[in-house]
């Protein structure tokens, strides 16, 4: 994992400070709300609708135990018990209030975290594919150029106020787990076809909120040197030409659309031409230095198949239920990754008490080197369990409550905070998950069904992805009630789509109702072993849309 | 943040009768006006059934925003119900008044039972 320099150290600390002091001169009066806000929402403060809400970055969604002990803490201490894990992987807690800010900040120092990045018009926290270095389609893990560019665009001053947020992604695998083509800028660690060399795929203007896009690919292949270079020539445009008069058209994919990607590519290349290239690209021994920090753990040498848990699965259904679905191939023999799943049935999707933060830090010390991961599905990782230890981690999830067996499937369901806190929501969201999860809550049915991935924003700001949801839910309001745009066919991974529109809205008790209507159809049109996403693809939207017409007009399926 | 509930501030005013709500500036807590000074409860919220009224309480939340007590106060409209209660009319406004519908164990629904 990566630890903090002296430099890293120095700067949390010191912008702790200064948060404090401008705490306690806005409690003095001599700032004015107006003032202040820029100020608090620089360090992850906003106001929500019942109280502040701090947001917290965790870099690439990677902590340790530690770390999340003090969440624990912080959790337990100074607001009601429980954070909520985002589709960011970041944590935002919901009750903090204003006069603690500064002594939580403080706390989050002393195990090299903050707040810094988590919001305005800045380049946000870098996320990355949760099963960085352990995913056997890797080329190269993704943390340490997320790192370097964590490093590069903190305290860079081009970058503090741009024109609007600016969110960056980063995979080295060949399967996108980090919807790099829904981020202004996502990168994809690749080889060089012919040389063989290390560079990445780089992808700009993707997005989603009010004007969805995918992102255009607008270099192929970019040598490993030229990140820092070629990413400062993309940020320049941006700055330059980004529309700064209307916040709706100010995020880089509507540059990119508007002068299309052809041109979007000739003005980089002239800036980068102009760039003078070694004095802003890292140093090779600063890019080693980092890589350093995310080499494997100190594996045991062992044989790839373990009796243990084979027995194991054998005599338990329920272990082997929760290994089938939430284990992930290690490319460590004799190792497996878990996804913990942060959706019970009934509860809210990404919420963790700080009893189970504590549970979860214990197995991760314990059992995974000391190391979890977030991902942006609003679930976590143990990256590392030796597959004898998985019975033993399997009860110690159990006992936390932490071991629903149903990663990726019609129940994992992404929600955003929507109205129950957000104070942009046009809509609740979080019910609407629980809803759904309920009536799908028969774990057999569930894997009959197969991977299906529901996501549901509260307001058209997109926070919960519901574009890119295999069945995506839109909270609006409709004459002073709540109403609910389904949408079909979004995928967040390489083959990223926008999903479209099913038929009108709808009030919040038919949404089960239509879920259970649109998973039918699937059943009945699906050819054998066909995945939900590939059944939509191939017979198109007509199917789907004929029974959700004829379960709005009430007629029997 | 712009709501139905205070776009009406600019035209000829929200829908009567009224509450203030804000939030107090140190904690972050949801509060209403009352007769002398803000109350977390949202039952003791003073109520503005004409304009006149309407507008000293504005007036008095504004006062209060300077003063650095509170932040963003606006006017919300209500119905008063059976048992007096001041209820918001938008669903926005209600849930402040209770607390995230998900936790009932959780806000002024569960430190206030209305
Ligand atoms: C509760 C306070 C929040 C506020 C005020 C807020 C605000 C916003 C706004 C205004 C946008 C649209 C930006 C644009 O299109 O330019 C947005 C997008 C987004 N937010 Fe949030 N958000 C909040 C919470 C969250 C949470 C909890 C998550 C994760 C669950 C999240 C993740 C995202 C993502 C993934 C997007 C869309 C990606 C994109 O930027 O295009 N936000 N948010
Ligand atoms: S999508 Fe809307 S309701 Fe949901 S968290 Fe984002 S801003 Fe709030």
């Amino acid at each position: 994992m990566y630890r903090y320099d002296e430099f890293d150290e120095r700067f949390v600390r010191e912008r702790v400070q200064q948060f404090r002091t401008q705490v306690e001169r806005r409690l003095d009066g001599s700032l004015s709300d107006d003032e202040f806000k820029p100020l608090r929402l620089k360090n992850g403060l906003y106001l929500q609708l019942h109280a502040y809400m701090l947001r917290i970055a965790v870099p690439y969604g990677t902590l340790n135990g530690k770390q999340l002990r003090q969440l624990a803490l912080i959790g337990e201490r100074y607001d009601k018990g429980y954070g909520h894990f985002t589709t960011r992987q970041n944590l935002q807690f919901n009750w903090p209030q204003l006069k603690d800010v500064p002594d939580i900040l403080d706390l989050l120092a002393d195990v090299e975290m903050h707040c810094i990045q988590t919001s305005g018009n800045c380049i946000r926290n870098v996320t990355a594919d949760q099963f960085a270095g352990i995913a056997k389609d890797e080329v190269e893990d993704p943390r340490p150029t997320a790192e370097l560019l964590r490093q590069w665009s903190s305290l860079h001053p081009e970058f503090a106020w741009l024109p609007r947020k600016f969110k960056i992604a980063v995979t080295g695998a060949e399967h996108d787990r980090a919807a790099i083509k829904v981020h202004d800028i996502g990168l994809k660690v690749r080889r060089h076809p012919d040389t063989g060399a290390t560079g990445y795929q780089v992808v700009v203007g993707g997005g989603l909120g009010r004007t969805p896009m995918i992102g255009k690919v607008i270099r192929d292949f970019l040598p490993k040197d030229e990140l820092l270079a070629y990413l400062e020539a993309v940020m320049r445009v941006y700055n330059a030409e980004g529309r700064r008069d209307n916040k709706y058209k100010a995020r880089v994919k509507i540059l990119v659309h508007e002068i299309g990607t052809e041109e979007f590519v000739r003005r980089v290349e002239a800036e980068y031409a102009q760039l003078d290239g070694p004095t802003v690209n890292a140093p090779e021994s600063e890019v080693a230095r980092i890589a350093r920090y995310f080499a494997p753990p100190a594996y045991e040498a062992l044989p790839e198949d373990s009796a243990v848990l084979d027995a194991a699965r054998r005599a338990d259904p329920a272990l082997d239920a929760f290994v089938a679905q939430n284990g992930f191939a290690h490319r460590q023999p004799g190792y497996l990754a878990l996804t913990i799943s942060l959706k019970p049935v009934g509860g809210v999707p990404g919420d963790m008490t700080s009893e189970q933060m504590r549970a979860f830090a214990d197995i991760a010390e314990r059992y995974s080197f000391d190391e979890l991961r977030v991902t942006h599905a609003q679930n976590l990782v143990l990256p590392h369990v030796r597959k004898d230890d998985v019975p033993r981690v399997f009860e110690a999830l159990k006992a936390a409550g932490l071991a629903t067996a149903n990663s990726g499937l019609v129940t994992d369901i992404i929600a955003c905070p929507g109205m129950d806190y957000c104070a942009l929501a046009t809509a609740r969201s979080i019910p609407i998950a629980q809803e759904i999860a309920k009536s799908f809550a028969d774990e057999r049915r569930q894997a009959e069904i197969g991977p299906l991935q529901i996501k549901i924003s509260g307001c058209i700001n997109a926070c919960g992805h519901h574009h890119v949801g295999h069945i995506g839910i839109l909270g609006l309001e409709k004459s002073g009630k709540e109403n609910y745009q389904i949408t079909l066919g979004g995928d967040a991974t390489e083959a990223a789509a926008l999903g479209e529109r099913l038929g009108p809205g709808i009030d919040a008790e038919a949404v089960p109702g239509a879920i259970e209507t649109i998973v039918g159809t699937y059943l009945k049109v699906r050819t054998d072993g066909e995945a939900f996403i590939d059944t939509v693809r191939r017979a198109g939207l007509d199917p789907f849309k004929a029974s959700f017409d004829a379960y709005v007009a009430g007629e029997p399926a | 943040m712009a709501t139905d509930a205070k776009a009406g501030a600019k035209g000829k005013g929200p829908k009567l009768p009224v509450i203030l709500s804000a939030n107090r500036l140190l904690e972050g807590d949801v509060v209403y006006l009352t007769a002398g000074g803000w109350t977390l409860d949202p039952a003791s919220a003073r109520i503005a059934s004409d304009a006149e009224t309407a507008a000293v309480m504005e007036a008095e939340g504004a006062a209060a925003a300077a003063a650095n007590l509170v932040v963003d106060p606006y006017l919300v409209p209500v119905e008063i119900d059976a048992t007096g209660f001041p209820r918001a009319t938008h669903f926005r406004e209600a849930m402040r008044q209770t607390g995230p519908s998900i936790h009932p164990d959780i806000g002024k629904q569960a430190e206030y039972a209305h």
